[in-house]
């Protein structure tokens, strides 16, 4: 534990959460832009070049609101759900691989803040926590809408939860490891998109629905409860919602491009870049499904999360095994 | 030294929430506190070299299975308690409990048996001790009867639910 060591890490902690907290604007302009052109429309336009700055006058404009608790919520739980929301999207966001080593001032640096071995798990876990967020926040409010989207929210999760760690663990037998960074080298030649396309396929829906996004919004959606769990949210606490599901939508793209879509290999630029440029993309890919699909029912959403998306997946990891063992 | 100062952290949280999980009124507030002692106990794990149980431990405890308590509570919206006993004879019966286990607790720890098996300083450990493979390996060779013996005695919880739910069909 030297004092190299310290700083590398504090380097490291502050370029990664920065980025995150910062790409959070970013994306959510690119979402209202992507989402205004598909629409018809143009989108922001007003503040800044191409309305790039329409999120940070947004986001001071949340700062500066009036900070209401309803009368009867739980004031304690009230405070910390969005906290809840907000630590565990930057928990998981600690042990993502954004490239290999990197070769400065004489040490070898890699790219990632923790290199815990079991980073999987560690990422499972953190998502798993971040449903308390959003559950806790509807029950606090002590108001019914946003009681009926937490209640959704923490069915929903479960339910997506499990589909979607039984379509990493087929990535998890072709490497045999559970670190990301090893799962992200054993793809220097070929892409586990290529083997596992199902896998990845499942993995992709349950993210969306992990998430919270549209089409499987149905935590907050609109048309039957107000805004859902964050209807009595107002100020900085909604936004720390907001960022929160900013935050998740990156680290889940993150693990999709890390165990599926090559990590940071790619040719001629150096990895970061690539992994950047993924990233982006499948960002976009996100706003698309938005702008796309009509949100679903909510019994449709359960029957295809247990009896489609599961048992799927399920034949999937049986099939992969299988194939393994008989290769040797 | 850091060592001591983490375990007295994380056990020190683990005791004030289960604490709290008994004096509480609120049964939601009760739930959290309970997750709040699931996740020191799995940081506890970890000083253990433990990692793969810890995260199980968030993960199936604190991830899933008290987000369906949650669920349960909040559904039911228990509003006050409803007490199966007078609560001289919860007390009774509280205290009569506790003390069992506080003496089978003292009885394997003073006991030569409890401290055979503790490894000492000196021992190092195996070095993919807690390892998702040692501990598969383990389950498959050693205890293959008690983790088969579960997993038929959790279908069995399985389909006894599945029973009890829809018995208006029956």
């Amino acid at each position: 534990m030297d004092v190299a060591f310290i700083i590398e890490a504090l380097v490291k902690i502050h370029i990664v959460l920065g980025f995150v907290l910062l790409g959070v604007p970013l994306i959510v302009w690119m979402e209202r832009k992507v989402l205004g052109h598909m629409q018809d429309r143009i989108g922001p336009q007003r503040v800044g070049p191409f309305g790039l700055l329409q999120t940070i006058a947004d986001g001071i404009k949340l700062f500066f609101k009036e900070d209401l608790v309803p009368a009867k919520a739980d004031k304690v739980v009230f405070a910390i759900a969005p906290a809840i929301s907000v630590v565990t999207a930057l928990t998981a966001a600690t042990v993502i691989p954004f490239g290999d080593m990197v070769h400065l001032f004489g040490r070898d640096i890699p790219l990632r803040i923790a290199d815990v071995n079991i980073a999987i798990l560690f990422l499972l876990g953190a998502t798993s926590m971040g449903v308390y967020g959003v559950v806790l926040g509807g029950w606090a409010s002590n108001s019914k809408y946003p009681l009926l989207g937490g209640l959704r929210a923490s069915a929903q999760m479960i339910s997506y939860e499990l589909a979607m760690g039984v379509a990493l663990v087929p990535v998890i037998l072709m490497t045999g490891s559970l670190s990301l960074t090893q799962i992200g080298r054993a793809q220097e030649h070929m892409w586990f998109v290529v083997p596992q396309i199902v896998a990845f396929t499942i993995y992709v829906i349950c993210a969306v629905a992990e998430t919270n996004r549209a089409p499987f919004d149905l935590a907050e959606a609109e048309t039957e409860l107000v805004a859902g769990f964050h209807t009595e949210f107002s100020s900085m606490r909604f936004a720390l919602y907001y960022l929160s599901e900013y935050a998740n939508m990156m680290v889940v793209s993150a693990v999709a491009i890390t165990c599926f879509l090559g990590a940071w290999y790619g040719p001629f630029l150096p990895g970061p870049v690539w992994f950047l440029i993924k990233l982006s993309l499948f960002l976009f890919f996100y706003v698309w499904l938005r702008a796309t699909f009509p949100r679903l029912r909510y019994d449709q959403l359960m029957a295809f999360g247990w009896k489609v998306l599961l048992p799927v997946a399920l034949l999937n990891l049986a099939v992969t095994a299988v194939v393994l063992v008989l290769k040797g | 030294m850091l060592e001591a100062l983490l375990f007295a952290m994380l056990s020190g949280v683990a005791v004030g929430c289960a604490l709290g999980v008994v004096f509480h009124r609120n049964p939601v507030h009760c739930a959290l506190l309970l997750v709040g002692v699931l996740l020191s106990l799995s940081g506890i794990f970890i000083m253990l070299h433990a990692q793969f149980v810890a995260a199980l431990q968030v993960i199936i405890y604190a991830g899933a299975i008290m987000v369906l308590f949650l669920f349960v509570v909040m559904l039911l919206n228990v509003k006050g308690e409803t007490p199966l006993l007078t609560p001289g004879a919860a007390k009774g019966f509280g205290f009569f409990f506790a003390l069992i286990i506080f003496v089978e607790i003292l009885w394997t720890v003073l006991s030569p048996g409890g401290q055979e098996g503790a490894p000492s300083e000196a021992m190092p450990l195996p070095r993919d001790f807690g390892s998702p493979a040692a501990l598969g390996r383990l389950l498959y060779t050693t205890w293959l009867y008690p983790f088969e013996i579960t997993s038929i005695l959790l279908l069995v919880a399985v389909v006894g639910a599945v029973v009890l739910a829809k018995r208006k069909f029956f």
